[in-house]
């Protein structure tokens, strides 16, 4: 024990500097934010996209067609302006400046550095949507950070003109709050000149071809994938919540493959990637929780000992919601040798059977919808991609018991021993107590 | 003034549980005690608190949460069994001792 705390020391101070990261805490905040406008495009996304001509009959014929697709096309496909707002406005929030004006002046950067274009009628001025959905992401990420940042620089460094003596210092300091607004649209301009001049002729193409792409093609290999999750088992079996650790590095990439499906899925394209990593863990990996505990679970309810049959009772509804706090910490799970094997393997196990299936076609990839943790196991399955990943759900749940029963049993043994033994010896102790 | 417990965890979820479990000790009790949980990132918009209690699975953050509140209140991380089985007698009582004794 004594060397394992020692071990739990240091993988907590190391888990607490990268999630406890400002940056990190700003993008990811940042993109939590923006989550409900998301998920609002993403279920008028299924609702639009239904296939049952019964039911898109009644959309065209009512005119009801032309308002489901709306929501959609000003979330999804403007996720970008969100994303710079929010992110600039939690940046500006961690370093504990005013987070309203940071936003504004992020948005306007943004749209700065993005193309504006002319229609065919040569005088109406138009935004393309282009670089304002999944595309423009990265740039929306980099530019609210940097604003975001920039801002409470600035002010906190009185990096603003002075005022000669004798102006009232009411109007120095109004001009003062106009500084970082000029400073954005100057270094945006320069931005925007300078990449006017290369091949790209944008700083959406550079960033996109140069950072988004790579690191999304890494991001949704399944290697990479495989790694991941068996990082946040580890990190769970030092009783760290290893899942929000990591979601915290790896939410940009994430977000932005589930987005690219989606975008897909809504203009009935082929979907891009096979693992869009969030929603892929969510329905697939996460199945009762992190370390695909849904097994372990339902085993409990089964168990012979009363404490365990206690908890089973407890944890599998939470289970059932990918909630699994009570049977990492009511076993535990957490440090606990005998259940360090099928903490880190059942979870790796169904998703490389997940990747084979979606590879092989027996399952469609899941549409990125990226359905909150709290939806019930089979439904967000369902919602995600059909019946089919349903019932490859329902086959991974069985694997999951598999994985975990026989290592269940013999705890279940022990513990039924101790509270037979404590029951003849302390009976009386309990007597008197209760 | 009735005393403020605020239990924090990931996402406010597994925190929430034991929060139902912790009202029905304090109705039992008819003792006079706000209990509330909310994801660690919305600590600061559900200040004031007498306490804040971390879930286990937030330990790693015990030592930024005590800056973010200048330690100007107790702030402490529920032990990994009395969290587990949902133990709201318990960690009430723990929560109670501090808030008196801390």
């Amino acid at each position: 024990m004594g060397k394992d705390g020692d071990m739990k020391i240091k993988i907590q101070k190391f888990a607490s500097k990268i999630q406890k990261n400002r940056y990190v805490n700003s993008i990811s905040d940042g993109l939590a934010s923006a989550l409900p406008v998301i998920l609002g495009g993403a279920i008028f996304t299924l609702i639009d996209t239904i296939n049952i001509p019964a039911y898109q009959n009644f959309l065209e014929s009512t005119n009801l067609k032309a308002l489901t697709g709306i929501p959609p096309a000003i979330t999804i496909e403007l996720l970008s302006l969100y994303a710079v707002f929010s992110i600039a406005f939690n940046t500006a929030k961690q370093f504990k400046s005013d987070g309203f004006s940071s936003g504004i002046v992020a948005l306007m950067s943004f749209l700065i550095v993005t193309p504006i274009g002319i229609l065919n009628d040569d005088a109406t001025m138009a935004l393309s949507f282009q670089w304002l959905g999944a595309t423009g992401l990265f740039v929306a990420i980099i530019i609210g950070v940097f604003t975001g940042r920039l801002i409470p620089i600035i002010l906190e460094k009185g990096l603003y003109i002075k005022m000669p003596k004798g102006v009232l210092p009411t109007i120095e300091k109004s001009f003062a709050a106009l500084t970082p607004a000029f400073t954005a649209i100057f270094i945006m301009l320069v931005i925007r000149g300078i990449f006017e001049a290369t091949r790209f002729g944008n700083v959406h193409e550079f960033i996109y071809s140069i950072l988004q792409v790579p690191l999304t093609n890494l991001g949704s290999s399944w290697w990479a994938y495989l790694i991941i999750i068996a990082a946040m088992s580890v990190l769970w079996f030092f009783g760290i919540h290893g899942t929000i650790v990591v979601m915290s590095v790896i939410m940009p990439i994430w977000a932005s493959l589930g987005l690219e499906n989606l975008a897909a899925f809504r203009a009935g394209e082929p979907l891009p990637h096979m693992i869009p990593g969030g929603s892929f863990f969510m329905v697939y990996t996460a199945l009762g929780g992190t370390g695909a505990t849904i097994g372990l679970s339902l085993v409990l309810l089964f168990a012979k000992s009363k404490r365990y049959k206690v908890l089973g009772k407890l944890a599998i509804i939470p289970g059932i919601t990918g909630i699994n706090e009570p049977v990492m910490f009511g076993i535990p799970i957490v440090l606990n040798m005998k259940l360090l094997i099928p903490l880190i393997v059942s979870p790796i196990i169904v998703s490389v059977i997940a990747i084979v299936a979606t590879f092989t076609g027996i399952v469609p990839p899941l549409r990125g919808i990226g359905l909150p943790l709290g939806t019930p196991l089979l439904v967000n399955g369902f919602l995600e991609g059909g019946v089919r990943v349903a019932i490859l759900q329902a086959v991974l749940v069985v694997v999951s018991v598999v994985m975990y029963y026989p290592f269940l049993r013999s705890l279940d043994r022990d513990a039924l021993r101790l509270e037979s033994e404590s029951n003849h010896s302390t009976s009386s102790d309990s007597a008197s107590v209760s | 003034m009735s005393k403020r417990i605020l239990l924090a965890c990931a996402g406010g979820f597994s925190t929430s549980m034991l929060v139902e479990k912790m009202k029905e000790e304090v109705k039992k009790r008819g003792e006079d005690v706000f209990i509330d949980a909310c994801s660690e990132s919305k600590i600061t918009e559900n200040l004031p608190a007498d306490i804040i209690m971390l879930g286990p699975q937030m330990g790693h953050i015990e030592d930024e949460v005590k800056d973010l509140v200048n330690n100007e209140v107790p702030v402490t991380t529920i032990d990994m069994a009395d969290y587990g089985m949902m133990n709201g007698e318990k960690v009430l009582d723990v929560a109670l001792e501090l808030i008196n004794n801390g």
